[in-house]
């Protein structure tokens, strides 16, 4: 910039010295132009090409094209890990250091085939599964293919398979990789042999038809001790006990392993694990259990007998939910521990054991999704999925609500509350508003939100004098949202929103209010209440603003409420909804209605008793018409704001809150809260 | 010309200056090659032969594994199946004896003991007991032998609350440890049960509630406070970096304080190094409803087995960069930080405030061990009021207690069991059963005839079942869990109560909103008695109240369950003794429960007056029975009253509208 304004000023006086030079100059600088332009319009598209180039070789190649490491039979064997091993021992959180967003990074290291010094291969190429959970791995969020930034590695070498692998081999491939480092920060996956099983039958259709045995044992190779404790269980308790074996006598070409025996009866496997409520899961030969994928996945609820077996994903999954775990010792008792067990819980199960399967063991990717948020939750334990998040199914999480208020918690009235005024230019309203309500003994400070651009606020000794302090929060924006921003001066928790012409309220109701508020401080505590209805002849929701019986929302005009609803409405609204009100200039009270009865899942409390309100509804001076127009606005709002959340969350209760002597037969002096109702 | 060449040079620059903006960015992209390119990631590559690849398994593997023979049980690996023998519990159920404890003895443990003894657990007889409790304690110097009926350990409980050196004077064997704050190494998970570091000067009983006022965090409070190796706590704003760590900035500038030890931390996350002597911090943070955040400690957390501690605490890796933890707790969205705060409350009044708590807890994770399937849910652990409160033998369903319904998605279902209880005078309450049974929401009405007059051969008809169930009770019976009773709600009443119709239909659908609450239409208020320096209560009508009169009040059945099966026998002797005292003892349980006070309704005018043949122990309790809430007041360790300045009315009740709009006409009679 600074160049060109020189040059420009010198220009003139150059040109005229260079009168027979000056084509020549023209010509020379416009061809440099014009080769800047080309070259700039090449830079455009070069880069993109030299990219994309990049991107061809890697894509698309074959498994068994990948280079080949020769091990030389004494290449360095890994030091033997430590079993003491924990996360905060070995597992080095400083390479996580880089990661962004509370989420770990993952490198996976290019595959390699390894042979040894006579050219036989270390390990068999590798799996379908591990091919899959290396894709599911790299498409996921977690990967990073910048090895400096990684957090944690997965090698590319599959053993997954412990019985097709030449172990010390393996282990002196590991101990090839480039950050290996005592293993340190990486990843190893082992699965049993029968994995996530691809049996290719019906299974997936959930049979709600009563299953036929009430414990069923499908594992072949039992030990025998733990084979006559099962076949006791059948002999004492008939038909509804079924323990199955190898087939020992199949014809030729059937698949052994989909056959299973009792006696010379034949089964189909995993089928029969359908007709089961309860199926045995016992310890064999391995660490794990590979029968509990087939038992899950046949909704058959697991009863596991296998002392010091850790179930999948234990840290995480509450498998007391989904499965029965019973002692070993305690085998014999096992019929008579699963029949005290109600049906109600059995179906619970599961539900809860269909949902495990679902969400975390159906397919590698959800195998490998799983594995790396425990992992990323224990880093970043801060950021951590919850409990409820990994354990409960879809429709409970739906129906459900986790009340952001849960704590029994009555505030101390010496908190007071903060009164918020919303207001545009009728000061003189605002001013009778602000003598009104600075009367109330458990007022703390008032808060006049001056929606007004275009004219100032009053100047400062204009203002009623009152014993809390007064602060005027200037706008940019005409919103109706302002009425909710969460100001840093709200320093109480409760709030009272009041709108500048509410001038009807008494200081015996609004203190009594703030008193309601304090008993039910996670609720919208109001005064005028309203009511949504289903219309039927429409099929849709109405506003309703009549005497009614009933109450579902209170106008934020006059309503005490929890600040943490101000952050609720400012920044967690769902959809558009938030600017939607504020286009409609209408509604932001119905709005935090919604907002605060679908975190909740609670009633408003309206208190005390009707009055004639200055209300919007009433504004419409000019009849009907208006009014007409206002009710059909609000309707439109309903059935809007229920078409956003997906639901209806508003409750109707047919109760207010009046003070315990309100109306009764006592001297008037006595009571705390005389003056409510009053006109 | 002039004005020509003056053009072009003006075009001239103008391109030059174009193609400068043009020209620069390509440049500089150019320039920086090694940036990481977020359009192409290169990823895992796609194999064109994916699909040609084996299973790392093939099927015919599977029954070639060797099977495995049990293991046998050996003391270094002891593990719940193993090493315990639940056989013992079945038959009088959960019964724990313990060891006299050998002179001299701690005071804490003296507390252990003396609630052991208290609760309904205790048994004296080693022969029927299914959990033996021996307590060590280090600091009392001498450790006793091996007692009597030890047994190679099974079915025993240390209790260590200290680090003791005493386990070497004879081998724990099969025993369970309950130890404070186990290191992580020796902890035997599912075996073993983890104590918090107790203070010496815990309570007995009761305990000191939380701190916490308010929901959120009061604003401009200090974000965190560090747990200093002196005992007391630093506090720092926001913006300090690892200084605070080593103390090397205490010359620094910003908000800093240190506290003494005694004091709690007033700051929104209090870090705990994971040093095992900071355990004893631990404890204080909860009260003090600071989030604990954990640097990875070396002890495991209180009662891990049970308590999800990632709803209440945060475990954090002493190794990130501050810098790194501090931010990611400043960026902590406040729905994160207002569960916490909030849990911290919760688990606190639940499990820890008190040595009762404690060892109740202790016992109850091992009876739910001993349970299996029929054990607490992770739900009713972790959410209010706690898994002391939420008995199993109840229910193992959520939505079955009054508790849960939010977290389940459920209603409490829509009808109510009158029940009646006809005491001496033997009067068969006619007109009180018509104008129940009048209600749409009633199913059945039970009549408890404890009178020695035989009840009338004949009732009213009414259009639900009335089933009388004869037979001399105590008081407390009233509160008998009976079988018979099949609706969620109860409405407990007298014979001498008078309620109409549209009473008890609008009680009704108020309790519907509050199931877990009394809502009852005739209140009692308890106060500070300054001259007896006791508590008091009161019928006098005054503009607050905190008890409800179960002569007619609407409740949850499940209240019945916890009244005779979990309060202490010598509390439900004193309300069978003092008539009165069974009204104060049932407020006192449903309040210590939801920690909230019960509901009002209104109720008629004109019997108001003439109050006293439904509250028939007159105007007000009698001088003798006063003491009863003092008494009360020690069984709980705490006044677990609330008290309430509102009623519940209907929408419209007397306001100036057309009767005939009004849904509850019979409550505006004057």
């Amino acid at each position: 910039m600074c160049a060109a304004v020189k040059y420009n000023i010198r220009g003139p006086a150059l040109i005229p010295r260079m009168k027979t030079k000056h084509r020549i100059y023209y010509i020379a600088l416009f061809s440099v132009v014009l080769l800047g332009l080309i070259a700039t319009g090449m830079f455009q598209f070069w880069p993109h090409s030299i990219e994309s180039s990049n991107d061809w070789s890697v894509e698309k190649r074959s498994v068994r094209d990948v280079p080949v490491v020769r091990l030389p039979a004494d290449s360095p064997l890994p030091e033997r890990g430590d079993l003491s091993c924990r996360m905060h021992t070995c597992f080095d959180v400083y390479r996580c250091g880089f990661n962004p967003k509370n989420k770990i990074k993952v490198y996976i290291y290019s595959l390699k085939k390894y042979v040894d010094d006579g050219g036989v291969p270390v390990s068999s190429a590798i799996s379908r599964e591990y091919n899959e959970l290396l894709t599911a791995i790299s498409d996921s969020d977690y990967y990073t293919d910048d090895i400096a930034r990684a957090c944690l590695f997965v090698p590319s070498i599959d053993l997954l398979n412990q019985n097709t692998l030449r172990i010390k081999e393996a282990a002196q491939a590991l101990a090839q990789l480039s950050r290996w480092d005592r293993g340190t920060n990486h990843l190893l996956f082992n699965m049993l042999p029968g994995g996530p099983p691809d049996y290719n039958t019906a299974l997936d259709v959930p049979r709600d038809s009563p299953r036929r045995y009430f414990v069923l044992s499908s594992q072949m190779a039992l030990h025998p001790e733990y084979r006559e404790e099962l076949e006791a269980l059948q002999a004492k308790h008939g038909e509804s006990v079924l323990v199955l074996d190898k087939c020992t006598n199949l014809s030729e070409g059937v698949l052994s392993i989909r056959k299973r025996c009792h006696k010379h009866q034949v089964f189909d496997y995993p089928q029969v694990l359908q007709e089961a409520t309860f199926c045995v899961v016992v310890r064999g030969a391995r660490l794990g259990q590979a029968v509990l994928s087939d038992v899950l996945r046949a909704g058959c609820v697991p009863v596991v007998i296998a002392d010091s077996y850790i179930l999948p994903f234990s840290e995480v999954l509450d498998w007391k939910r989904a499965s029965v775990v019973v002692p070993e010792e305690k085998m014999s008792d096992v019929y008579s521990i699963l029949q005290s067990i109600p049906q109600r819980q059995i179906e619970e199960m599961q539900r809860q054991a269909r949902w495990f399967w679902e969400a975390y063991f159906q397919s590698i990717k959800a195998i490998a999704l799983a594995t790396l948020q425990i992992i990323n939750d224990r880093i970043y334990p801060y950021a951590a999925i919850s409990y409820e998040e990994w354990n409960d199914p879809p429709t409970v999480k739906w129906g459900s609500v986790s009340n952001p208020l849960f704590l029994p918690l009555i505030p101390p009235q010496s908190q007071g509350f903060t009164a918020i005024v919303l207001t545009y230019d009728r000061v003189e309203s605002l001013f009778r508003v602000i003598t009104e309500v600075s009367k109330v003994p458990s007022l703390s400070k008032l808060l006049v939100v001056w929606n007004n651009q275009n004219k100032h606020p009053p100047e400062e000794s204009l203002w009623p004098k009152i014993r809390v302090p007064l602060k005027v929060v200037r706008t940019a924006e005409n919103k109706l949202s302002n009425r909710f921003f969460p100001y840093d001066e709200i320093e109480t928790e409760a709030v009272l929103a009041i709108d500048d012409d509410i001038i009807m309220l008494t200081s015996d109701e609004l203190q009594f209010g703030y008193e309601v508020w304090r008993e039910f401080p996670d609720r919208l505590v109001g005064y005028p209440g309203r009511l949504h209805l289903w219309d039927h002849e429409m099929s849709k929701w109405k506003y309703e603003s009549e005497w009614t019986n009933e109450v579902s929302m209170v106008l934020t005009g006059a309503a005490f409420y929890h600040k943490y609803f101000n952050y609720l409405y400012t920044y967690k609204m769902p959809g558009d909804i938030k600017n939607w009100v504020d286009a409609h200039m209408n509604c932001e009270d119905i709005a935090m209605n919604f907002l605060v009865a679908n975190v909740t899942g609670k009633a408003v409390i309206k208190v005390t008793p009707r009055k004639k309100f200055k209300c919007p509804e009433c504004t419409a001076i000019d009849g009907l018409s208006l009014d007409q127009t206002h009710m059909v606005e609000r309707s439109e709002c309903i059935n809007k704001f229920a078409s956003v959340f997906g639901t209806m969350p508003l409750k109707v209760v047919e109760h207010r809150a009046d003070p315990v002597l309100y109306k009764d037969d006592f001297p008037e002096k006595l009571k705390s809260f005389p003056n409510i109702g009053s006109l | 010309m002039q004005s020509w060449r003056r053009k072009a040079l003006w075009l001239a620059l103008l391109t030059s200056w174009l193609l400068g903006l043009l020209g620069v960015f390509p440049l500089l992209r150019l320039a920086v090659p090694t940036r990481p390119r977020a359009e192409s990631p290169k990823g895992w590559p796609r194999w064109l032969d994916a699909e040609l690849l084996q299973s790392f398994s093939q099927p015919v593997e599977l029954p070639e594994d060797a099977p495995q023979s049990p293991l046998a049980p050996h003391n270094g690996s002891c593990n719940w199946g193993a090493c315990f023998d639940a056989s013992k519990c079945r038959g009088g159920g959960f019964k724990v004896f313990t060891y006299p404890a050998a002179d001299p003895i701690s005071e804490t443990q003296r507390r252990i003991l003396a609630s052991i003894e208290g609760s309904r657990y205790h048994t004296f007889s080693p022969a029927e007991a299914c959990l033996l409790l021996l307590s060590l304690d280090a600091s009392a110097g001498e450790c006793s032998p091996g007692p009597p009926q030890w047994n190679g350990g099974k079915n025993h409980l240390v209790l260590r609350l200290h680090s003791a050196s005493c386990s070497q004077t004879f081998q724990l064997g099969q025993a369970m440890v309950a130890e404070a704050s186990p290191t992580v190494d020796t902890f035997r998970p599912g075996f073993d049960v983890a104590l918090p570091l107790l203070p010496e000067a815990h309570p007995l009983r009761g305990g000191a509630p939380g701190q916490l006022r308010q929901h959120s965090p009061q604003p401009r409070v200090a974000l965190v406070a560090l747990a200093e190796e002196r005992g007391g706590w630093r506090m720092a704003g926001t913006n300090s970096s690892a200084c605070l760590w080593d103390g090397r900035c205490e010359q620094d500038h910003g908000r800093k304080q240190t506290h003494p030890g005694a004091t709690l931390p007033n700051a929104t996350f209090c870090l705990i190094p994971g040093r095992r002597p900071d355990a004893s911090r631990f404890l204080q943070t909860l009260q003090a409803g600071c989030i604990p955040v954990l640097l990875s400690p070396r002890w495991e957390l209180p009662f891990s087995e049970v308590i999800d501690w990632t709803k209440a605490a945060i475990v954090a890796d002493e190794r990130l960069p501050l810098q790194v933890l501090l931010a990611a707790l400043q960026e902590m969205p406040p729905t994160r930080v207002l569960a916490l705060r909030q849990q911290t409350q919760f688990l606190w009044d639940t499990y820890f405030s008190s040595v009762e708590k404690i060892v109740h807890t202790t016992l109850e994770i091992i009876q739910d061990r001993i349970l299996g399937v029929s054990a607490h849910p992770s739900l009713l652990w972790n959410s209010p009021p706690g898994a002391l409160v939420a008995l199993p033998s109840f229910s193992t369903s959520p939505s079955d207690f009054p508790f849960y319904h939010l977290q389940q998605g459920s209603r409490p279902a829509g009808r109510f069991s009158a029940l009646i209880w006809v005491g001496a005078p033997g009067q068969p309450p006619l007109k009180l059963i018509q104008a129940v049974a009048g209600s749409q929401h009633c199913a059945q009405i039970l009549v408890l005839w404890s009178s020695e007059k035989p009840p009338p051969p004949r009732w009213p008809e009414t259009a639900v079942p009335v089933i009388v169930m004869e037979g001399p009770r105590k008081v407390s019976d009233r509160f008998f869990p009976y079988s018979a009773i099949n609706t969620d709600a109860i409405l407990s009443l007298d014979a001498h109560s008078s309620l109409s119709t549209s009473e008890v239909d609008f009680a009704f659908v108020v309790w519907q909103s509050f199931p877990e609450r009394m809502v009852g239409f005739l209140t009692w208020s308890h106060f500070w008695d300054e001259a007896r320096n006791g508590w008091g209560y009161t019928a006098k009508r005054s503009n607050e109240f905190s008890m409800i009169l179960t002569s007619a009040a609407f409740y949850h059945r499940y209240y019945h369950t916890l009244f005779t099966h979990s309060l202490p026998k010598a509390l439900r002797t004193l309300a069978d003794e003092a008539p009165t005292c069974v009204d104060v003892l049932m407020n006192f349980l449903v309040a210590a429960v939801t920690k909230l006070p019960p509901i009002k309704v209104p109720y008629g005018k004109r019997r108001q007056e003439t109050r006293t043949p439904l509250a028939p122990r007159g105007l007000g309790p009698a001088p003798a029975d006063q003491d009863c809430i003092n008494q009360m007041t020690t069984g709980f360790g705490q006044m677990p009253l609330v008290s309430s300045r509102l009623r519940l009315d209907p929408v419209l009740f007397k306001d100036p509208v057309s009767v005939l709009r009004k849904k509850y006409r019979s409550l505006e009679k004057p």
